[in-house]
């Protein structure tokens, strides 16, 4: 055990000593990373951004190599002189709209924007409406759409029967 | 012990469908033997649970490799520690798990209302023993932890097998939060059964709809204690372990946890209103029934695969099961519903729209918006691949967008609310009340422009954190002001003792601080910065006001993983601070056999943090990745005053001695008027 040990020990340190002189490179720019964020890494067993994939369990806690491709490929479009959006859309059309790290805001991904604010809209009315509704309406009387309420001596009933059984 | 235990978990079974069966012949029949019986059924279900558990524990503890989730999930060199967590890491075992969680609230609730509540008790044990049926039917027939391993012998006949070892734990499991975090969030999952049980119950056995409030109040708290708790420590190990710089992915698991902490939160300002009030109580029903559907389909998310996950138990068949038990429930709750609404009859009646009231109603639509956005945005990409073929992926970006306004205006309205008076605020009280707060937020917003933090949405948050804050340092001051002034204590006695008069009230308030910290730590994560290089031994790099400097490299070898370290020096204006010890484990026998383990140099400026992500594989040299996280320890400091407040709320009040006269309503004071007549007002409540 000791040796084993004495042998891993070593030979990690060997490995670290051999490439003292390798100035070492990641190997796509810090554009591509930031561009690697709007999409989506594709190794599918990490579920992060291609940009900022960290892989998690993975031999690497760095992009793993589908994301390092992936930024790679991106310096490639960059260098052909690309904006951001033809380079997501390069990556759209090779990958699907799964590639997005957002829905994209056109055609069905347009859903999911809206969505939010749909109802969001529609709650606030509806809370404005009922505050008003209740504001003016004396107490007694029955919110809409609801039943009819038990026969108060039913009610009454039940109250009296629940505060038999609840009492502590 | 695997027969034992399979036939434990049959017998529970058994005794859950009698529980079940025998209860409704008992409020049909209403005879006090089938009442007993039934009842006593129903403990005898979760004493097998408890024991089936602690069966699946021994055959992990006694290395039983012929068991397949032993072999799947443990290992020889496992430590003892992580060997009760293994429990959990799987699918067959953590159901048991959560069926052993339910079932120690369930076997409390029997044991605590035995002899009360006699009418509605019969309901609460049906609707009890139908959950633990659904779960029993899984633990038993679907993913039934004490499975065998066979093989085909020469003859063509399955025979037992027993493998020399296990596969061992996931290492990414391999973290003793990770022995704290399911359990918590399990228990606020399973907790919210019991609030469920009672307002089904209080339906079904025509009770108006205040009774089952006041019966569930304390349950309703702890399991949304719990369910804090695990959601942070959840965070807090996703930030500590997966190394990559972040505590919160908005990953389909984590909005899963996220629903139901949600609903809940809503329920338990909303019943407020139905306490003091008598309004909202069929929204308080609905809201509760919600709470309880989101809880299982958060756990149908989690396990069933339909939405893509990182989590562990993402590819599975249960899938069409919780959708089922989803859908009995639906049904359920809203025949329950129709038939028995006229006894939730509610006084619903508002003076303002400026009032406390209206401010609960606005805190619950925004909770309930915030509730739909992640809801729907987790399950768009299956909408979407079923209108159209294509899954379009929602990211974190998605969910930043959409939650960072709605969490800013809960936020305004947790300050806001405490404000204003119940059924009307005048404005001169508006102003009074008002003045101060807004006056330290822009002090607070200011100092952090000039601290650097020149982010507007980031801003704004610090502005409304330090806003909230001053509301409640105001009532604290108000409130032990009087006392102070009536019993001669210290201002700081008197806050004391002002908490323990009204331990809901001020606990409350308590857990709205941890809230301000949790809001400050998060309005941080627009300032991160990071860095990675590859490094020999002897070069720097720099990072905000540090510089970092590999040292050297080490390699240990434990029981259960050899880990390779790196010895990092942090050097802040050319000055030695510390040395921080990034590492990457290599487990033994897993299948994800790879984990690392971050070094953090925590302050309340800023987290350093430090990750070895492993040798680069083309230049073959060690690659140190290191973030600078602003504000992140106010996240987990908020979390110890979230669950701080909830205790303080469980508390019973002090009585308050005679011939001192008790604290008046202080900052709602303004427009004191007499409360509707016939609500039922408790103590305490606020």
């Amino acid at each position: 055990m000791i040796n084993a040990k004495r042998i891993a020990v070593l030979s990690f340190l060997l490995v670290l000593a051999s490439s003292s002189l390798v100035i070492a490179q990641v190997g796509y720019s810090q554009r591509a990373k930031e561009i690697g964020t709007h999409l989506k890494c594709m190794c599918r067993g990490c579920d992060m951004s291609a940009g900022l994939c960290a892989h998690p369990g993975g031999a690497f806690s760095g992009p793993c190599d589908t994301a390092k491709g992936m930024l790679k490929e991106i310096d490639q479009h960059l260098a052909k002189g690309e904006n951001q959006q033809q380079i997501i859309d390069a990556f759209v059309a090779e990958y699907g709209p799964t590639v997005y790290v957002e829905p994209p805001k056109k055609g069905f991904g347009l859903v999911a924007w809206l969505m939010p604010v749909f109802y969001s809209i529609v709650g606030f009315a509806i809370v404005i409406f009922v505050v008003r509704k209740w504001a003016v309406r004396p107490a007694s009387s029955v919110p809409a759409g609801h039943a009819p309420a038990a026969p108060s001596d039913a009610l009454a009933r039940a109250r009296a029967q629940a505060d038999r059984d609840t009492e502590d | 012990m695997d027969v034992f235990g399979s036939f434990t978990l049959l017998l529970a079974f058994v005794c859950a469908v009698y529980a079940f069966v025998g209860g409704i012949a008992a409020i049909k029949t209403r005879h006090p033997l089938l009442v007993k019986s039934t009842r006593q059924a129903g403990i005898a279900t979760c004493v097998l649970i408890f024991i089936a558990t602690f069966a699946v524990e021994y055959l992990l503890f006694s290395d039983n490799f012929s068991m397949g989730y032993v072999v799947s999930h443990s290992n020889r060199d496992l430590s003892t520690f992580y060997k009760v967590a293994a429990l959990w890491a799987g699918q067959e075992g953590s159901l048991l798990f959560w069926s052993f969680l339910l079932s120690v609230y369930i076997i409390s609730v029997l044991i605590v209302y035995r002899n009360k509540n006699g009418e509605l008790m019969p309901y609460v044990g049906v609707i009890l023993a139908g959950v633990q049926i659904f779960f029993l039917t899984l633990n038993n027939f679907v993913e039934n932890p004490f499975k065998t391993l066979s093989i085909v012998n020469a003859s063509g006949f399955l025979e037992p097998f027993t493998r020399q070892d296990g596969n061992g734990l996931n290492p990414l499991l391999q973290y003793p939060e990770m022995v704290i975090h399911p359990p918590n969030l399990y228990s606020g999952y399973t907790g919210f059964t019991i609030p469920f049980a009672f307002a089904l119950a209080a339906l079904l056995a025509r009770y108006p709809g205040e009774k089952w409030i006041h019966l569930t109040r304390k349950w309703t708290m702890v399991a949304w204690c719990f369910q804090s708790l695990g959601i942070l420590l959840g965070a807090h190990w996703a930030y500590a372990v997966l190394g990559w710089g972040g505590y919160w992915g908005w990953d389909p698991v984590e909005n899963a946890s996220l629903l139901p902490w949600l609903t809940g939160t809503a329920f338990l300002h909303s019943v407020m209103m139905q306490e003091k009030r008598g309004m909202m109580k069929v929204w308080n029903v609905w809201l509760v029934f919600c709470t309880f559907l989101l809880c299982i389909l958060g756990t149908f998310l989690t396990r069933s695969g339909v939405v893509s996950s990182v989590h562990a138990f993402a590819n599975s068949h249960i899938g069409p099961w919780f959708v089922g038990f989803l859908a009995v429930i639906l049904f359920v709750c809203f025949v329950a519903y129709v038939k028995n609404r006229d006894y939730l009859k509610s006084e619903n009646m508002l003076d303002s729209m400026i009032s406390r009231e209206s401010s609960f109603l606005f805190n619950n639509l925004l909770f309930l918006i915030a509730c739909i956005a992640v809801l729907s945005g987790t399950l768009f990409p299956v909408f979407s691949e079923w209108f159209t073929n294509n899954r379009i992926s929602v990211g974190a970006p998605f969910f930043n967008k959409i939650m960072i306004p709605i969490g800013l205006a809960i936020l305004f309205l947790t300050g806001v609310g405490p404000l204003l008076a119940w059924r009307k605020t005048s404005v001169d009280s508006l102003k009074r009340n008002f003045g101060w707060p807004v006056i330290v937020g822009l002090i607070g917003a200011v100092a952090a422009f000039f601290l650097g933090y020149r982010d507007g949405a980031s801003l704004l948050c610090l502005f409304l954190c330090a806003f909230v804050f001053w509301t409640i340092v105001e009532e604290f001051y108000r409130g032990a002001k009087v006392i102070k002034a009536r019993t001669g204590m210290s201002l700081m006695m008197a806050a004391h003792e002002l908490s323990m008069r009204n331990t809901r009230r001020y606990g409350g308030y308590v857990v709205h601080f941890g809230m301000v910290l949790v809001f400050i730590g998060l309005a941080g994560a627009a300032f991160n910065i990071e860095a990675q290089k590859a490094m020999n031994i002897g070069d720097s790099m720099k990072l905000g006001p540090y510089t970092l400097v590999l040292q050297s490299a080490d390699t240990k070898a434990e029981k259960n993983y050899t880990a390779q370290r790196m010895i990092v020096e942090v050097l802040k204006d050319n000055k030695q601070l510390m040395l921080l010890y990034p590492e990457k484990r290599q487990f033994q026998g897993t299948e994800q056999a790879a984990g690392t383990m971050v070094a953090i140099y925590s302050t309340l400026r800023d987290d350093l943090y430090v990750v070895y992500a492993g040798m680069d594989p083309e230049a073959n040299v060690p690659v140190i990745h290191a973030f600078l996280n602003p504000l992140v320890k106010w996240i987990w400091l908020g979390g110890v005053w979230v669950v701080m407040g909830t205790l303080l709320a469980l508390m019973p009040n002090r009585r308050v001695a005679l011939g001192v006269a008790t604290v008046p309503e202080t900052s709602t004071s303004a427009v004191a008027q007499p409360l509707t007549p016939g609500v039922t007002l408790r103590e305490g409540h606020d």
